[in-house]
This record gives structure tokens, C-alpha cells and sequence, in this order.
């Protein structure tokens, strides 16, 4: 789960945190403020925007696999194979990937936030003229440790949500093939409802 | 040591090099065949407006059935994630500001533009991006594995004429439409959120001064753009299915990342172009 998506979350990391310091480009050519520049993105990236996307990604590529998966297993009655063998699915199928979703989310988060300032530093030097060490200096005079640690925090609420829906719709799974692909899209657009919800509700309450 | 290979490259570094050679072909092979089905979809588009579809037997009101299903069926799921966004966004940024000067009389111009040249499409299509681009590859892929894309096929009509035209005008008004009211429900949210927990007076708050025709102009071409992305990689995904409900499974998948990622790229690449050619007026 975890692994084989980090060439997907770099790619899309790279481009969040290029696109943060895009949005900043007015002000600096205007005003020729670049220090603003790694303040702007890399305050944006750590707290809200590299967690979600992240999240959001995961999400279609672990999330809907997940339930694609479950369902698979469902709709061809493995489950009940499982419970006829007095296994409980629960325990033998969700557990394992309730806990492996949270952990790899948060790993991935983690990666994901340095490789983002990495792109907000790469386009503010090609497109903005921006140095290297001004843009170093905007994320490490204006970061404190707390920003980082508030998107990761959040993305282990986020794995936790996509990690019970896309389960949850895996194993109420009903009829075949459609019903495959209806459930991977009520998970996916579940998982994305609650990546807003449990955002706002953690920045409004822990600030 | 060798695996007995004559060459004399040790086998694991030519199994390597062989592994990253056939992910950029397969790479390759999929952005060609990705690009045909976009190109294969404008001459649909094409053949739609010149008429010449008529005696293809396409049910009629299809389009508007497209509409109402990727349109007014994602209104309330838009309005809910967008708001919450705004919500997050106006907090965060009122937060920095009381920290740094504690002067908010310029937070909500300023978020105004922000929403309207990059947020208000760029989030609905990433929202939009999951919603129906799992929809249309659950349902594209659902017909593949049962054959009836074959049966189409046999009956002298043209899958993508017959599928992805339809639901490709309907996104294509939809995530304007969509992406409109997103915008909005987002601004109202940041401006609530705004006077209650920071007492920012609406009146200072919402102030479109510092929109101009270009901003609006951005935000059209991106959610066209979106708009346009979404339904054909999805319904590429979904053409694509193999095997049965595993293979729904896999496209549908696939429709989510591909339609996300395009998102996020073409929001940098226009973005991007904006900048160079705008500058500091942006």
C-alpha cells in the first residue's frame, strides 16, 4: 500500500508545492517580496495542502484498490468462505489494513511535505528568479516545527477515515461487477466528504 | 553470478534497466493510446454538431440525462467539501495574519482572487475528478467486462461516439456550472467563518476589487479544461477493463489517480502560462 505510491505522491507533491509558489509569483514580481514566497507556500503545504492532496490521492489509489479489492471478495463469497472457517473478516481482512492505511498515509505525508518545499523551491527559482538560500530561509525563519506536526496529525485522522470507508464499502458490497463499481465510487467519495470535515474540525480546534 | 547470460552486464542491473525500460514504454504506450481516445472524442464531439449521428441510433436526451447525473446529482457534494475548504482556508489565513500584523482589512480581497483565478476550479475539479470520474469508469468498465462495448461495436456503432461524447459535453458544463457555485459557496463560507472567529466585518470582507476580467477568464479555461480531462481519461480507464468485477475494480481506480493528477498537472501548466505572460498584473 504504502510503497508503491510514493512514485505518485512525489509526482503530485512536486507539482502542489510548485503551484503554492506560483500563486505567491504576482506579489513577488510586483513588489519584489521573495521572502514571502517560502513563507506563503511552505505555510500552505504543511498545513493544509500537502496533507489533503496527499490524502486525496491515497485515497483514489489505496482507498479504491482497497475496496475494489474487498468487494471482489465479497461479491464472490469469500467472506462468508471466511466465516464458515470460523475466521472473523474482520479481524483477518480489515484490521490488517486499517492499520497499515494510517501508518503509510503518515509516512507518506511526511515525504510528500519535503518533496512539495522541494517543488516550491525549484519553481521559485526557474519561473520567479528566486535564490536557493532566500527560499531556504522563508520556509526555516518562518516554519516552526508545530506547522509540520499539525499535517501530520491530520493525516493520520484522514487514514483512519479512508481507511473504514473504503472497508466499510467493501464488505456491504451487493451484486456484481456494477455493484464493484459503485461501491469504489461511494468509497472514494466518502473518504473525500470526510478528508474536508476532519479538516476544518482539526484546524478549528487545535488551531 | 552471471545466470548464465552471454552479454556482459550482470543480470540484475540488466534486469533493472529492462524494468525502468518497460515502464517508460508501457508509459508511452498508454499517453498514445490515452491521447487517440481525446482526439477520437473532439471528432465525435464534431460529428454531434455537424448532425451526422443521427442515424447512429444515440438515445435521445442523452446529453441532458449526462447533465443531470454528473452535474445536479454532485451539487450538494460540491457544495459540502468546497465549503468546508473555504471555511479551512479563511481560518488559516486569518490565523497567519493575526500573528503577523493583525490587519484583516485586506484578507478577504485578497482570498476573493485566490478563489477565482485558482481555487474555485482547481478544488472542484479534484472533487469532481473523484466523483465522476469513478462514476463514468464504474459504468464504462461494468459494460466492457459484460461485453456489451463488443455488442456496440458489432451493431456498427461507435463506443466513443455512443459513450464518452455525451458524458463529455455534460462535464464539460457542468464543471463550469459547478465550478461557478463552488466558488461562491466557498467565498460565503470564508466569509462566515471570517466574522465569527476572527469578527472580520463582512463588509471589509466581501470586496471584489481586486478581481479583474482576467481572473474570471482563468477560472473558465481551467474548469474547461477539467471539465474536458475528466470524463475521457475515465472513460479510457474504463474501455480499458479486463477480467470481471476485479477489473471494474482496477479501472475505476485508475479513472480516480489519472483524473486527479490531470487535474493538478494542467492547473501548473496553466497556472504556469498565466504567469509568463501576464507577470506582476496577474
Amino acid at each position: 500500500m504504502g510503497n508503491r505510491s510514493v512514485p505518485i505522491v512525489v509526482l503530485t507533491a512536486l507539482f502542489a508545492g510548485g503551484l503554492m509558489t506560483l500563486q505567491a509569483g504576482p506579489f513577488v514580481k510586483k513588489f519584489g517580496a521573495t521572502a514571502l514566497a517560502g513563507w506563503a507556500a511552505g505555510y500552505a503545504v504543511l498545513r493544509e495542502l500537502g496533507p489533503i492532496l496527499i490524502a486525496l490521492m491515497f485515497s483514489g489509489r489505496v482507498g479504491a484498490n482497497n475496496t475494489a479489492e474487498l468487494s471482489t471478495m465479497t461479491v464472490t463469497e469469500q467472506l462468508d468462505g471466511l466465516r464458515a472457517l470460523a475466521i472473523d473478516p474482520v479481524q483477518f481482512l480489515v484490521v490488517p489494513r486499517v492499520v497499515a492505511m494510517v501508518t503509510m498515509l503518515v509516512a507518506l505525508t511526511a515525504i510528500g511535505d519535503l518533496v512539495a518545499l522541494t517543488g516550491a523551491a525549484i519553481v521559485g527559482r526557474v519561473l520567479l528568479d528566486i535564490e536557493w538560500s532566500t527560499m531556504y530561509h522563508g520556509f526555516v525563519d518562518n516554519l516552526r516545527p508545530f506547522d509540520f506536526l499539525h499535517g501530520i496529525y491530520k493525516s493520520i485522522a484522514f487514514g483512519g477515515a479512508i481507511a473504514v470507508s473504503s472497508c466499510y464499502f467493501g464488505v456491504t458490497v451487493r451484486g456484481g461487477a456494477v455493484g464493484v463499481g459503485r461501491a469504489v465510487n461511494h468509497a472514494v467519495v466518502a473518504a473525500a466528504i470526510s478528508i474536508m470535515l476532519l479538516d476544518f474540525f482539526l484546524t478549528y480546534l487545535t488551531g | 553470478m552471471m545466470d548464465a547470460d552471454p552479454r556482459s552486464m550482470p543480470g540484475r542491473v540488466r534486469r533493472q534497466i529492462a524494468a525502468v525500460g518497460g515502464a517508460l514504454l508501457a508509459g508511452g504506450a498508454y499517453t498514445r493510446e490515452l491521447w487517440e481516445v481525446y482526439v477520437a472524442t473532439w471528432a465525435g464531439v464534431a460529428r454531434l454538431v455537424s448532425r451526422r449521428h443521427l442515424q447512429q441510433g444515440r438515445p435521445r436526451g442523452e446529453i441532458v440525462r449526462q447533465m443531470y447525473w454528473l452535474g445536479n446529482r454532485s451539487v450538494v457534494f460540491i457544495a459540502v467539501t468546497l465549503g468546508f475548504i473555504g471555511m479551512v482556508m479563511a481560518y488559516e489565513a486569518c490565523l497567519q495574519l493575526s500573528r503577523v500584523t493583525g490587519d484583516f482589512s485586506q484578507v478577504g480581497a485578497q482570498l476573493l482572487k485566490l478563489d477565482v483565478s485558482d481555487f474555485a476550479a482547481t478544488l472542484t475539479g479534484l472533487m469532481l475528478a473523484t466523483r465522476i470520474g469513478a462514476g463514468i469508469a464504474a459504468e464504462i468498465g461494468s459494460m466492457k467486462v459484460t461485453e456489451q462495448i463488443d455488442a456496440l461495436r458489432m451493431s456498427g456503432v461507435l463506443p466513443i461516439d455512443y459513450l464518452i461524447v455525451p458524458r463529455f459535453v455534460a462535464s464539460l458544463v457542468m464543471t463550469l456550472m459547478l465550478s461557478a457555485l463552488g466558488g461562491v459557496v466557498m467565498y460565503a463560507a470564508s466569509g462566515l467563518t471570517a466574522k465569527y472567529s476572527f469578527g472580520v466585518n463582512p463588509g471589509t470582507f466581501f470586496d471584489a476589487s481586486m478581481v479583474r476580467g482576467r481572473h474570471v477568464a482563468l477560472l473558465v479555461i481551467k474548469a474547461a479544461a477539467y471539465g474536458a480531462a475528466i470524463p475521457v481519461v475515465a472513460g479510457f480507464c474504463g474501455l480499458r477493463a479486463r477480467g470481471s468485477s476485479e477489473g471494474v475494480g482496477w479501472a475505476t481506480t485508475a479513472a480516480v489517480i489519472g483524473g486527479s493528477f490531470s487535474v493538478i498537472v494542467l492547473d501548473f501548466a496553466i497556472s504556469a502560462a498565466a504567469l509568463l505572460v501576464l507577470g506582476g498584473d496577474l
